[in-house]
């Protein structure tokens, strides 16, 4: 079978056609991938500068415009001016004219008043050359009138010393003939020229302005696009926002029935779950007593074990249900005396201490905005727990205080001597249910350090720890000087 | 004074109810004690009515009252006895495991007069139990009876 033909691209779009369409596909992938932000601030700034483009167009073309109006009256002047010129040029003329016939010296009224006159002329003419593009042609008349001039001063004079005779051929054909020829070509010229480019100017003149009218309808267009997109843009905000607000109330009720549910399930537990752990004791408690001395110390201890099991459970479930109550309980807002709390908290313990000596060491503690129950549950947590890992120790010291005060916020301490901790479970200490020790070495539901923990991050402060197995701990707790919100 | 007042023990929980008369009888106040076993049950024996229709009528010296209580609960119970005013007098303690501050601020709110968490552990339940016998069931002088 012959090989088929390599199927060719349909030609039937210019490359440079192909080019620019992969281009203009490139530049929609990419700006579909610009978050709602970036394409809003795209499009603004792209009507933004189609405004300001039109706006500087139209300035530019209104100038043109206004100028163009500007030269067409110097335009104006430049021929009525010329016109004055060639009059008075004629009228000297020919009066110079009589003047060498005659000798009459009236004659000469209009060649004095156009001596007199020529600089105002020459002033007004170089005013007028600037805008009218003709200086060329200007400097050109100027000479020439000047020579007629010249010519006409120079007949006066031999007139005037010779008589007339010496002055017979010139006055017939008139002296200074050319030149006036000359000169009415030129201005001739001048006109027509500047009438010509008067002309242009208004063809260019409705050129822009009807180009003027085209730019401030599509920038009046680019307006309203403007403003669509900015209503769009606001009723699309509020309409989100209405969604998401009804979104958070939609949350906030499932979570307040979550809560209402957890409320009755803990409310369950607290009722239901301690009366068989009572029950279990209790029986317990009853055989122990009816079966009395035939049980062997066997016998005893099982029954003691299945005592001593209920009770912890019991204690688990008490720690538990203050757990999850500190976590919904509402808290009350006044202001704790830490030096007096602590000192209660000491005073309560005094009994568990069962005559040992601690060496306490309290140091001045500041006043915190809290819930007084709460932070006093925080330090009978943190207190119990430094004399129960300083049992063991022959003389157990404990001291509380502060340290490192960052503004806007108290860091407390305790500290003490016990048997401490390894810093690899550190991360362990505040979990719920997370115990260092064996129940053998120190009793404990492992709820105590996540409690603390609790309470104080409603307070909007941290917990963290330091310590080292067999050199003491020392808990840190910082705590808002400013009342937040929980 | 020739009849001895009894106790009545509102327990829904036969157990319950067989460690507390165990816990009494140490002191030999067991037989005094009348058990319950649901709120309705109270009701008919404070207003000598149902199954107790033919009982000598006389207030208890002390109600001991569970919470949590088929058909009426101990809540309903409690209302219902201080709303009476001749239930009204007598001493009403609550005697449950609920610790909740709900039960135990709606409970002093209606009248009662004391509120006792059964503890888990069986000694400290017999000594609650025993002790609450011996003060509101001796000693406690009871209000006079009215007519």
């Amino acid at each position: 079978m012959p090989p088929l033909p390599e199927p060719m691209p349909p030609r039937l779009v210019p490359d440079w056609l192909r080019v620019w369409g992969d281009r203009a596909g490139q530049f929609v992938t990419w700006v579909s991938q610009w978050s709602i932000e970036q394409r809003v601030l795209a499009g603004f700034g792209l009507v933004f500068l189609g405004i300001l483009v039109i706006s500087v167009m139209s300035y530019r073309n209104t100038a043109v415009v206004v100028k163009n109006s500007r030269l067409d009256t110097s335009s104006h002047e430049l021929i009525q001016l010329l016109g004055s010129i060639e009059e008075a040029l004629i009228a000297a003329e020919s009066g110079h004219r009589r003047y060498l016939v005659t000798g009459d010296e009236s004659y000469l009224k209009a060649y004095r008043g156009l001596v007199e006159q020529m600089p105002e002329f020459s002033r007004y003419l170089q005013a007028l050359s600037g805008p009218s593009g003709q200086e060329e042609r200007i400097r050109e008349l100027e000479q020439l009138i000047q020579q007629q001039l010249d010519i006409e001063t120079e007949a006066i004079r031999q007139r005037s010393t010779q008589g007339a005779e010496a002055v017979r051929h010139l006055a017939l054909p008139g002296v200074a003939k050319r030149e006036l020829d000359d000169i009415h070509r030129l201005m001739s010229e001048l006109e027509s020229s500047a009438q010509q480019a008067t002309r242009t100017r208004v063809l260019q003149s409705a050129g822009t302005t009807r180009s003027t009218i085209a730019l401030l309808a599509l920038g009046a267009m680019l307006q309203f696009v403007l403003l669509g997109s900015v209503y769009f843009l606001i009723h699309h905000d509020i309409t989100n926002r209405r969604r998401a607000a009804a979104e958070l109330r939609r949350q906030g009720e499932l979570l307040q029935a979550a809560n209402k549910e957890l409320e009755a399930f803990s409310y369950s537990v607290s009722h239901d779950l301690r009366a068989p752990l009572r029950h279990i004791d209790g029986y317990a408690a009853l055989l122990s007593k009816t079966v009395g001395e035939a049980l062997n110390d066997k016998a005893r201890r099982y029954l003691q074990t299945i005592s001593d099991s209920a009770k912890q459970m019991g204690q688990l479930i008490d720690d538990l249900l203050v757990f999850s109550r500190m976590g919904r309980q509402e808290m009350l807002h006044s202001t704790v005396n830490l030096n007096q709390l602590i000192r209660t908290v000491i005073h309560d313990l005094r009994l568990d201490l069962q005559g040992k000596t601690i060496s306490w060491t309290i140091g001045s503690l500041p006043e915190v905005p809290g819930d007084p129950a709460m932070l006093r549950q925080v330090f009978m947590n943190l207190l119990t727990n430094a004399v129960k890992f300083t049992a063991t120790r022959p003389t157990p010291s404990i001291e509380i205080g502060t340290t490192r005060d960052s503004p806007g916020e108290v860091t407390v301490f305790v500290r003490d001597n016990g048997v401490g901790f390894d810093m690899q479970y550190v991360n362990k200490l505040f979990g719920v249910f997370q115990r260092l020790h064996r129940n053998d070495e120190f009793e404990g539901t492992g709820i105590g350090l996540a409690n603390v923990r609790r309470i104080i991050h409603r307070h909007g402060g941290r917990t963290w720890a330091e310590g080292a197995l067999d050199q003491g701990a020392t808990f840190y707790l910082s705590l808002p000087l400013k009342r937040t919100s929980s | 004074m020739t009849t001895v007042k009894p106790i009545l023990l509102a327990e829904d929980n036969p157990r319950d109810a067989e460690l507390a008369l165990a816990a009494m009888e140490e002191h030999h106040i067991a037989d005094k004690v009348v058990v319950c076993h649901d709120g309705a049950e109270v009701l008919d024996y404070l207003y000598c009515r149902g199954a107790f229709k033919s009982r000598e009528c006389g207030n208890p010296v002390v109600v001991f009252l569970d919470l949590k209580m088929p058909k009426v609960d101990g809540i309903e119970v409690l209302r219902t006895i201080k709303n009476d005013a001749n239930l009204k007098p007598i001493p009403v303690v609550m005697l449950t495991s609920s610790r909740e501050e709900r039960d135990l601020a709606q409970s002093y709110a209606l009248g009662a007069n004391a509120y006792v968490v059964k503890p888990v552990e069986f000694q400290q339940f017999i000594s609650a139990v025993k002790e609450l016998g011996v003060f509101w069931g001796v000693l406690n002088e009871p209000p006079p009876e009215g007519n």
